[in-house]
């Protein structure tokens, strides 16, 4: 099966390249920044790992599958001793006091970090254009945005800049930036892989995902950082998933997708034609298709945003500069936390906090914030039956081809709603896979709680067909 | 309390793109409000809550965290005056 990882494994074992080569080579091509993908290079770590790898091959031990494999890493995970700025001017200076464990998993085996990736400040947002370090640009054509939050991870995965790279998914996150430059991204089910260290944007529905160009190096990924951490309660023990099932779909007989998505008038004419193409072929391979009702867009994004927001203002409520973050210092404490966040957070995130403020507060929360769980309720229902009838839901990634660089500012409403096929599956906590394929932002593959295994396997069934 | 004192972000006004889908949310009819009777929401049971003991941090973690701290004077780190009202 075509994979980066175990191509550079075998040129590691067999002494075709060296370690400390590979890790220079990919931080020369990330340091020109070409793309405003890079917030912080982890060059004197990553050269001081490749270094032992090498002296490991040279003295005839075995390495590990990801031992030496250059990864990339969203600026939002906490790495020790590195900067953690989540592309804002409040952390602009912090540096982790410690490790994420789903960072922690691939340090153990031996993967080796390289980058701190460029993306939305603390996740706000859908084009990687609300961050200090400069809009992430697209890897297929610089004009327009490399798509967000994880616009830094997708594009230097793209770019072949990263083996592969560590995203942050809390309403399409992984998924849409994977789709903006055709690469692999994956949102597993939710409690998979624990979110300790993970900065927390809205801690419903935050994943930790992998963005590769493989689907087997997702899979090798995904293996690695899944499991019980008792850092984060919400974790469970899930199964590794064996490369020997990726090729079985016997499992697979019925799927689904939602009618009201490609109905929509909102859905750019070649995206829907490409994507009834796909049915059709997946039709003619004897597989059951099921035309579903759904909620409708607006519905789907309002109930993520107002619950998105409500937790953000919560989660951010902590950075007030007291402890750490650019502090500036005014009259007296309650000052000093106003005067810090008000010149410190960007206008995005500005609006997130206040929008969640106004539906927890007294008189809005009944009106807003409780209706709003009760329609998630409905959505996560509404896709427990569905998945009574089929194995798997299958949807474009984006109703539209990405935005070009600084139309997404303007238009906060219209790049809220360009979430429309995604926040769905991240209230349900469902694993949804981005495949480059299909159409030009590619498809959503999501199937039942803890069937990421089910996942994979109709994207390496859909990697034959279409 | 209006939104710029609960955010503690002066100045700041509801957005009337997010009121935008606040709308859509006061205009939906859920049929079920009473969500904390659900069995989705991811609530830890009491069975298997972690041991309630003090971890101690290693002295590097220790340090970034004082390092991180925004200001130092004489060995102290200095916090805002306290309010007085």
């Amino acid at each position: 099966m075509d994979s980066q990882i175990h191509k550079i494994h075998q040129q590691l074992v067999s002494k075709d390249i060296s370690c400390t080569a590979l890790i220079q080579e990919k931080l020369d091509l990330l340091k020109p920044n070409t793309h405003h993908t890079v917030n912080s290079l982890l060059d004197t770590l990553a050269l001081d790992l490749a270094s032992k790898v090498d002296a490991k091959i040279a003295n005839g031990e075995s390495i590990g599958l990801l031992e030496g494999i250059p990864f990339g890493i969203k600026d939002v995970y906490m790495v020790q001793g590195t900067y953690t700025t989540a592309s804002s001017n409040l952390l602009k200076h912090y540096k982790s006091a410690y490790t994420a464990t789903a960072i922690q998993k691939l340090l153990d085996a031996g993967a080796i970090p390289i980058v701190k990736e460029n993306c939305d400040s603390f996740g706000h947002g859908s084009s990687s254009e609300n961050t200090i370090f400069g809009a992430v640009k697209n890897a297929i054509d610089p004009n327009l945005v490399g798509g967000g939050s994880s616009g830094g991870s997708a594009v230097n995965v793209a770019k072949d800049y990263t083996v592969f790279s560590i995203g942050g998914d809390t309403g399409g996150s992984v998924r849409q930036p994977a789709g903006y430059n055709k690469v692999y991204g994956l949102k597993p089910t939710y409690g998979r892989i624990s979110r300790y260290g993970l900065m927390a944007y809205a801690s419903s529905t935050d994943c930790v995902g992998p963005i590769a160009k493989s689907l087997e190096d997702i899979r090798i990924v995904l293996n690695v950082m899944s499991g019980k951490d008792i850092k984060d309660q919400t974790t469970y023990d899930s199964k590794p998933i064996f490369e020997s099932n990726i090729s079985n779909i016997e499992n697979i007989k019925t799927i689904g997708y939602f009618k009201n998505f490609i109905e929509s008038n909102a859905i750019d004419g070649q995206v829907k034609a490409d994507f009834l193409t796909v049915i059709e072929k997946v039709k003619a391979k004897g597989i059951q298709v099921k035309v579903l009702d759904f909620f409708e867009s607006e519905t789907l994004v309002s109930t993520y945003y107002t619950l998105a927001m409500a937790e953000t203002a919560s989660n951010l409520s902590r950075l007030d500069g007291s402890n750490y973050g650019n502090r500036i210092e005014s009259e007296n404490l309650k000052e000093t936390y106003a005067v810090t966040r008000s010149e410190n957070f960007s206008e995005e995130t500005k609006r997130r906090i206040v929008g969640g403020n106004q539906v927890l507060s007294q008189g809005f929360a009944d009106e807003i914030y409780l209706k709003a769980l009760a329609i998630r309720d409905q959505i996560s229902a509404n896709f427990e039956n569905d998945f009574k009838e089929v194995d798997i839901i299958l949807s474009p990634v984006t109703p539209n081809t990405p935005p070009k660089i600084g139309d997404s500012l303007k238009d906060p409403l219209a790049m809220y709603l360009s979430d429309a096929y995604t926040v769905g599956f991240s209230l349900g906590q469902l694993p949804t896979l981005t495949v480059p394929q299909g159409t030009v932002t590619g498809l959503q593959i999501t199937a039942a709680k803890d069937r990421d295994e089910r996942v994979l396997q109709f994207a390496n069934f859909l990697k034959d067909t279409i | 309390m209006t939104v710029d004192i609960l955010s503690s972000i002066k100045g700041a006004q509801p957005s009337e793109a997010v009121n935008k889908l606040f709308e859509v949310i006061k205009n939906a009819n859920p049929a079920n409000t009473n969500t904390f009777k659900n069995n989705r929401n991811n609530g830890v049971s009491l069975n298997d809550l972690r041991d309630d003991v003090v971890i101690e941090s290693s002295e590097m973690e220790k340090q970034i965290i004082l390092e991180n701290f925004p200001k130092q004077k004489n060995g102290y780190l200095v916090v805002s005056k306290v309010i007085e009202e």
